[in-house]
């Protein structure tokens, strides 16, 4: 670019002071190749401003809502005054969320720390979610089916894919992770009965129950570790 | 910094809408411009506490722009993916459109495309001053911040962009925006 486009350029910003634009103004009247330019310049312009698309409705919601995910998941503890949004729950049960939370929850406070990026997710999530679903009052008794609370939520940590339900089963709320990679087992944790492919784990008030298989699932809820086993047992094959 | 996250949605959800058409045009094949945009929001989430008092709408456009890179150079480790995010694009619009003439929306949707794969046949730089100016509505000086270069600079290329854009699209026998 020679200095007269650059000149032309600074013309077209609005750059030039008053006497230099009207001498532009002139010029451009006598010099076709400018003009041309010019024309080309706002065609150009004109096109690429067709290509503006608003943000998808929801956008908003879905970002706010892993900001708060990891919030909480660099936060030592939640304040009281911090709470989920209602809007942000109902948002996240629409959305396909691709959380790329591998960073900050490999750093989680509570002495998961080591805990792998997974499992850690799968824990924040239940932490944040469950206490929700249980604002949202939905009642089934000890025998009923489980009843799906929002709609899946999908998220990746430490490069897995994992699939996200929150159900309201026997009184209490439960959240189930899926996944076609298995959960690590965390330290502290326990195989049960099943040759090593099962284990359960205490995250501060949380149980952990995970099944490792082709599918790998991953259940947690405020409940005896011994409680979980038979829950997730209720729950529908995904 | 967690309980920081009240003011850091205050000070940037404003800007989610820019954000996101600088991640429609930033995100590479098989990337979704709204994980970019999530991604783009996660990253300045982390990074806010040493951003206070610049300019959010040019330093959330630099990191999504960082942050489609990343993904790149990711993913050239992977074997390629198709995604039918250029028609999906290209197809009418829903909100504003709704009140169009239906040819017209089909029209400009035709055109878009078109647009898109002109857009894509120039130099990266021009590319991006073209999208944050032009289709993002950033000034020439924000551009200049979110890319780390002079504001002239911006100027001559976004000049130089559009001229080649309209040729281009010239030459396609795309109309619709020619003078």
């Amino acid at each position: 670019m020679d200095g007269h486009d650059r000149l032309l350029a600074a013309f077209l910003a609005g750059d030039l002071d008053q006497a230099a634009a009207r001498e532009w103004d002139d010029h451009l009247l006598e010099c076709d190749q400018c003009w041309q330019a010019v024309r080309e310049d706002r065609a150009g312009r004109q096109a690429a401003g067709l290509l503006y698309r608003p943000a998808p409705a929801g956008l908003a919601d879905r970002v706010g809502f892993a900001v708060e995910l990891a919030a909480g998941a660099s936060s030592p503890r939640r304040s009281p005054g911090v709470r989920l949004r209602r809007s942000w729950l109902a948002a996240a049960g629409a959305l396909a969320v691709g959380l790329a939370l591998t960073t900050t929850l490999l750093h989680l406070p509570g002495g998961r720390a080591t805990m792998s990026a997974p499992v850690a997710a799968v824990a924040q999530y239940a932490e944040t979610m469950l206490p929700l679903a249980q604002q949202a009052g939905l009642g089934t008794g000890a025998r009923a089916a489980p009843l799906q609370v929002g709609h899946p939520l999908t998220m990746t940590a430490g490069g897995h894919h994992i699939v996200l339900r929150t159900w309201r089963l026997a009184g209490t709320e439960v959240a189930e992770a899926t996944s076609g990679q298995p959960f690590p087992m965390p330290p502290g944790a326990r195989g049960t009965s099943g040759g090593g492919m099962a284990w359960v784990a205490r995250v501060g008030k949380l149980s952990l129950y995970c099944i490792n298989g082709r599918t790998s699932e991953l259940v947690a809820a405020a409940v005896p570790a011994a409680e979980l086993p038979a829950l997730a047992a209720r729950l529908p094959v995904v | 910094m967690g309980d920081d996250h009240r003011a850091f949605l205050d000070a940037t959800l404003p800007y989610i809408d820019v954000v996101y058409q600088v991640a429609r045009h930033a995100a590479i094949s098989g990337q979704d411009p709204e994980d970019l945009v999530q991604e783009t929001y996660l990253r300045a989430f982390a990074a806010f506490d040493s951003h206070r008092g610049e300019n959010t709408r040019a330093w959330l456009a630099a990191i999504c722009l960082n942050a489609a890179r990343s993904e790149g150079r990711r993913r050239r480790r992977r074997p390629p993916e198709v995604l039918a995010q250029e028609l999906l694009d290209a197809l009418p619009m829903t909100h504003a459109d709704a009140a169009r003439d239906v040819a017209d929306v089909v029209i400009a949707g035709l055109d878009a495309r078109a647009i898109t794969r002109c857009l894509g046949q120039l130099p990266e730089p021009q590319r991006l001053c073209i999208v944050l100016m032009d289709v993002a509505g950033y000034t020439a000086r924000e551009t200049a911040e979110a890319l780390g270069c002079p504001r002239g600079t911006v100027l001559a290329r976004v000049h130089r962009g559009r001229r080649k854009l309209a040729q281009l699209l010239a030459d396609a026998g795309v109309s619709h925006g020619r003078s």
